[in-house]
């Protein structure tokens, strides 16, 4: 029996799509069998971001409709075995699907399956509830600004409401250099704030657009620090011990202030 | 004085963020608006005051989150002055 993960954040435009093709084909390449599933019904971009847009066929929308089995409505992946993508309708609506119609899809999913990833939409609505109705524990993803926290901050109370757990946090687009002028809100500083378990820090990484642009997810990419940041929470999830590497936020000043302060 | 205080010259953009956030959260976290908070902050000092000799506004409160809960924490700066009406 597998896991149903559902990767949300409140705010759009955080990273969800992308951690999903990413986290997704991470614990694919580790030998764990994937199912990621895009909930964003109308706005489906999750076959873009894996690039098999060419090869949707079928939708979410026309297996609760019973025009097509399950299985068959599963996309493999290009590049990784043991890896599958349901897409989402786009001629449909958010509230053309009922959260019971979720949830069966993903019973039926984590039989077969290792795991089994929910890209959710952005927002609080519908979209959300349909996302979060199957799933026995949450990813949220963050940006360090004061929108993209205060957002997840008000998501994790719904999750908490629904019952959903272990709730665990990506913080993504981190940048050392910011953090250490002081102009981004440190890791600590979001944790501190949101109060759930960190399971990974994503730095800003440029490479993300071009991956896109390909429709290869990061973690293909050889030494990315995004890639490999990725693949670090792939095994975390597995259930392995893998540190989350210090990003060197302090300043060299804060380092000399940190070592006079420990010296009193 | 804080050693890095002195090559700083204003403050950082991300403490400031910070301090926002806590407070936006607060307010998300109690449901209530700006105006009922401040009255409960004056009234809960008002409260403490007829005990201990406070400043108006001293009081500073959060929400924050442990577990599946939240706890409702109020500060009130204390000093060995405020001695006990």
């Amino acid at each position: 029996m597998g896991k149903v993960i559902v990767i949300t954040s409140g705010k759009g435009g955080v990273g969800k799509t992308t951690s999903t093709a990413n986290l997704g084909t991470a614990l694919a390449m580790i030998e764990k069998t994937v199912v990621i599933v895009d909930a964003d019904v109308g706005l489906r971009n999750l076959d873009v971001v894996m690039g098999l847009e060419s090869r949707v066929v079928y939708t979410s929308m026309d297996v609760i409709e019973k025009r097509c089995e399950l299985s068959k409505a599963l996309v493999k992946d290009r590049r990784v075995e043991n890896l599958m993508l349901l897409a989402a309708s786009q001629r449909n609506r958010k509230d053309d699907i009922r959260p019971e119609q979720m949830q069966d899809i993903c019973e039926k999913l984590k039989e077969e399956y290792d795991f089994v990833l929910i890209d959710s939409p952005a927002g609080i609505e519908q979209g959300f509830h349909n996302a979060a109705a199957g799933a026995d524990e949450a990813i949220i993803v963050t940006t360090p600004d004061l929108s993209a926290i205060r957002d997840a901050d008000r998501i994790i109370g719904l999750l908490q409401n629904e019952g959903i757990e272990p709730i665990n946090l990506v913080i993504n687009r981190l940048s050392a250099t910011l953090v250490r002028k002081g102009n981004m809100i440190s890791k600590n500083d979001v944790l501190d704030i949101l109060n759930i378990d960190l399971i990974g820090v994503i730095p800003e990484d440029t490479g993300v657009i071009a991956s896109t642009n390909r429709g290869v997810p990061l973690v293909h990419t050889d030494r990315s620090p995004g890639a490999e940041a990725y693949m670090r929470i792939a095994r975390r999830m597995i259930g392995q011990r893998v540190p989350i590497p210090d990003m060197r936020e302090d300043s060299f000043l804060d380092q000399i202030a940190n070592w006079f302060s420990r010296n009193k | 004085m804080d050693f890095r205080s002195l090559f700083t010259r204003k403050s950082k953009s991300s403490s400031i963020a910070t301090q926002r956030l806590q407070l936006i959260l607060t307010q998300d976290r109690f449901e209530v608006s700006e105006d009922s908070m401040k009255k409960l902050q004056i009234e809960l000092t008002e409260v403490l005051a007829k005990y201990f000799e406070f400043t108006m506004n001293s009081v500073s409160m959060s929400i924050k989150r442990e577990g599946n809960s939240y706890v409702l924490m109020a500060d009130f700066p204390y000093s060995k002055t405020n001695k006990i009406r």
